[in-house]
């Protein structure tokens, strides 16, 4: 027995030496490093293949594209193009390019390198068109029918027909530009081998460890601050929380509402929010009884209180949606139609649209999780119960989000969802990225996203002339209209615009959230 | 002994083609496709047939399979759709953490375990037995995942003794650092199986204890050390051992929660977010990975007997 009690001193000795051992300080220099939590792994660092926050938070500061979105806002500004000209019929853009601009492995940048990496994504026939996915490039540079190089400086892009929103989609990620010469390279490995002109270049990408990125000390716009950036995905919330408070990690995403309040109230820490170009909805599918008549879709409307959803599951964590566009995008107009909370006005337009109580039974659909959909199975049971307060029957039918997905973008004849949840989150800036794409009759799935199957001619007519002419009055005069009557047909129910919120160590001075919601830590200094 | 690891060596090789298929079938017949998954509601119908495609998701699924077995079998394990790397590197740099994980909680889990359980069958009915097997009880019912975020504050924010989460300090990838950052994960992992092994052992202690020799060890005038190590826990491993054998598949396996607690850039969290977005060549590797791995520790598992008790034999 003594052997065993020896044995088990010596163990738990040995332990506590360990335990002791690992008690070393941490080694990097957090005078001038950020070590920012993301909420996943970034899948590539290549712009032209990015479709998701994590990847283009970790890589966006590597890239610039020809123009970009000036800070705070989604108007534009000088970026590798100094000036830019489109011609009277709307079809030809001339970009001026900066001069003396080198990518960060030293190849110059020039109209080539423009025309490069718009025909990469374009033309299947091109020689580097296999070394990536592009799943943005036909939404984002889809109405590119040629790119010309005019001179070293100087590059012009030819449309197919004239696409009103096509400078904004210039300043979106799949259009920055990558160095030609890395491409080729490193060929499909592009992805995990970033080379851009951007404030900070790549060092290094251990998967599911990090992604480090140091600054780029000859960048155009003048070197940034901070010397280095290290992304870590952190899973777990809590374990990303627990991680900023122990104060090694200086930089969060994805604070669940619930501990908000707690973060704001510590001393050390800083809360920076910033409504975002992102909408939370409904879909009614107005194809289909019960919601293929207006009174219907009005009276589910009115019996949600969306407020109550705001005020009590997102917590400060979303704003009150009165309109499918979210207000900092401009042409918005809250002069349409008012849902605000009322039973009563429910029950009487069920009433007169000839439904008795507890007559209309349906399955609404609803994503575990997803993203941008906050919080959506406690959304969908508060809304559920809502409705059935007015005599609705519902049914909450879970599905996990790949899943989802497949049903929602189904085609009409074959769409079996009624009623279920969606989220929008603009990337141009611009109406036409939300109202063309989720509401007009000619973008049902799978040729778009209007998976309400709205279909109002009037509507289509605004839409599409306010995508084709160049006058910015005449356009917002046209989105406003059509913001008044999709708001009175009812073809989506919309609850709120959620609101960026990031976390971070007080050391961290001036940095500012961009409502597309990449980050920009190029003039961001530790005190 | 060697012909039976050879036969053994052989008979994986239809476990291994019928973990393919079923694998392969369970992914292709979930709904959800990885194209529109990885291109978002944003795609086009055209870039979606595209990526389809390019992917070769458009191909009959049969075809689909024998393309993917007859590049495995000349190395090529595919490219993950969704990470955009190549899948045989990025498995065997996570595997290599999982395992690091899997094996520290293993020699946690069977150190303590076992004195544990030795302990109190030993002193049956004593106080340390009653705390021990309390404390097992404890152990076997304590959620992962709370103990876990648990761990996390105590020792990481509260105390400032240990590292929160990840694999080594941000910015010194590599293992110069890993025993510190393994602690807490470890231990998280390693808490259940301990418990398990404790109560094991000391059940199959108490078996041994009672027959008749080692009544007639003790009756040869042996010392008590010599009858309960040489005589007695020899004999009582031999269930220890196979439970110890399938608790490090479910060391595999628990550790995915783990790994997504902890950030720990494991196999477990890789294939997790693989299914999430239907990444058909990730997902396929990697289970196929772990199902070689698996097998192979229950092979070793069989051969252990053999050495631990003279009477079983494979030849």
């Amino acid at each position: 027995m003594n052997s065993v009690r020896k044995l088990s001193v010596l163990l738990i000795l040995g332990l506590a030496l360990l335990i002791i051992a690992g008690c070393g300080g941490e080694a990097v220099d957090k005078a001038d490093t950020i070590i920012i939590g993301l909420e996943a792994e970034p899948v590539t660092l290549d712009p032209a293949q990015m479709t998701d926050f994590n990847s283009s938070r970790a890589g966006m500061e590597i890239y610039d594209s020809l123009l970009r979105f000036k800070d705070g806002s989604t108007e534009l500004e000088p970026c590798l193009a100094t000036d830019w000209e489109a011609s009277e019929d709307g079809l030809e853009y001339t970009f001026t390019l900066r001069e003396g601009v080198t990518f960060h492995d030293g190849t110059p940048f020039n109209a080539e390198a423009v025309k490069f990496n718009f025909e990469r994504q374009l033309d299947p026939e091109h020689p580097y068109h296999d070394t990536g996915e592009f799943g943005y490039a036909d939404f984002t540079l889809g109405m590119v029918e040629e790119v010309v190089v005019v001179d070293e400086g100087t590059v012009k892009i030819v449309l197919s027909e004239p696409f009103a929103p096509f400078l904004g989609n210039i300043a979106m990620h799949a259009a920055a530009i990558v160095s030609p010469a890395a491409i080729e390279q490193y060929g499909k490995d592009i992805s995990i081998n970033p080379v851009g002109t951007g404030p900070y270049k790549f060092v290094s990408w251990d998967p599911g460890v990090e992604v480090i990125l140091e600054k780029n000390e000859d960048c155009w716009r003048g070197a940034p601050e901070v010397d280095r950036l290290i992304f870590r995905p952190i899973v777990e919330d809590q374990t990303r929380l627990t991680e900023l408070e122990s104060g090694n990690v200086d930089f969060i995403v994805g604070i669940p509402p619930d501990d908000l309040q707690r973060l704001k109230d510590e001393d050390k820490l800083l809360i920076v929010e910033q409504p975002s170009m992102h909408t939370w909805y409904l879909s009614l599918n107005c194809q289909k009884p019960p919601f293929d008549d207006k009174l219907v879709r009005q009276a589910a409307n009115y019996a949600i209180n969306k407020k109550a959803i705001v005020d009590d599951i997102l917590k400060g964590t979303g704003v009150l949606a009165k309109n499918l566009l979210p207000p900092l995008i401009w042409g918005y107009t809250d002069d349409v139609q008012d849902y605000s909370y009322d039973p009563d006005k429910a029950r009487a337009l069920l009433k007169e649209a000839g439904y008795e109580e507890g007559e209309i039974e349906f399955d609404f659909h609803v994503p575990k999780s997803g993203s941008g959909m906050q919080q959506p199975v406690t959304m969908a049971e508060a809304i559920q119960a809502d409705l059935e307060a007015v005599g609705f029957k519902v049914t909450i039918k879970q599905l996990e989000w790949g899943t989802f997905l497949d049903e929602a973008v189904k085609p009409v004849e074959t769409n079996e969802f009624l009623m279920h949840e969606l989220s929008w989150l603009g990337d141009n800036g611009d109406p036409d990225n939300f109202l063309y794409i989720l509401l007009s009759g000619e973008q049902w799935p799978e040729a778009g996203f209007n998976d309400a199957f709205y279909k109002n001619d009037r509507v289509d007519q605004l839409l599409n002339e306010a995508r084709t002419v160049s006058d910015h009055d005449r356009r917002v005069e046209l989105y406003e209209e059509a913001q008044k009557l999709i708001a009175d047909d009812s073809p989506v129910i919309v609850v709120d615009h959620e609101i960026q919120i990031v976390a971070m160590d007080k050391r961290i001075k001036g940095f500012e959230l961009h409502p597309t919601g990449v980050f920009r830590f190029d003039k961001v200094t530790i005190e | 002994m060697l012909k039976y690891t050879i036969k053994r060596l052989l008979a994986l090789i239809p476990v291994l083609i019928g973990v393919s298929i079923l694998v392969f079938l369970i992914l292709h017949l979930t709904p959800g496709d990885p194209a529109l998954i990885m291109l978002g509601p944003k795609a086009t119908k055209p870039a979606l047939e595209a990526l389809r495609h390019q992917l070769g998701l458009d191909l009959p699924l049969y075809k689909q399979y024998f393309q993917w077995i007859a590049n495995i079998l000349k190395g090529d394990w595919g490219r993950s759709i969704q990470l955009k790397r190549e899948v045989l590197p990025l498995v065997l740099t996570r595997f290599k953490a999982t395992a690091i994980l899997t094996v520290f909680a293993a020699f946690v889990a069977v150190t303590f375990g076992l004195l544990a359980g030795i302990v109190s069958a030993t002193k049956q009915y004593s106080l340390w037995d009653r705390l021990l097997m309390f404390l097992a009880l404890v152990g076997f019912c304590l959620p992962v995942f709370w103990l876990g975020l648990v761990l996390q504050v105590f020792f990481g924010l509260k105390l400032g003794w240990l590292p929160v989460s990840g694999m080594s300090p941000p910015g010194q990838a590599g293992l110069g650092s890993v025993f510190k950052f393994l602690i807490l994960p470890g231990f998280s992992l390693a808490v259940g199986t301990m418990a398990e092994i404790a109560r094991m052992t000391r059940s199959s202690m108490l078996e041994v204890i009672r027959q008749d020799y080692i009544r007639t060890a003790r009756a040869k005038g042996l010392t008590e050390r010599v009858v309960t190590y040489s005589h007695a826990l020899r004999n009582a491993l031999i269930p220890v051992v196979t439970v110890v054998g399938m608790q490090i598949g479910f060391l595999l396996s628990g550790a995915v929660l783990v790994e997504i607690i902890f950030a720990w850039p494991g196999i477990g969290s890789l294939m997790v977010n693989g299914i999430l977005a239907r990444d058909f060549p990730l997902v396929q590797g990697t289970i196929l990975f772990v199902a070689t791995i698996y097998v192979f520790v229950n092979l070793v598992v069989d051969l252990i007997y053999a050495l631990l008790d003279p009477r079983i034999s494979y030849n």
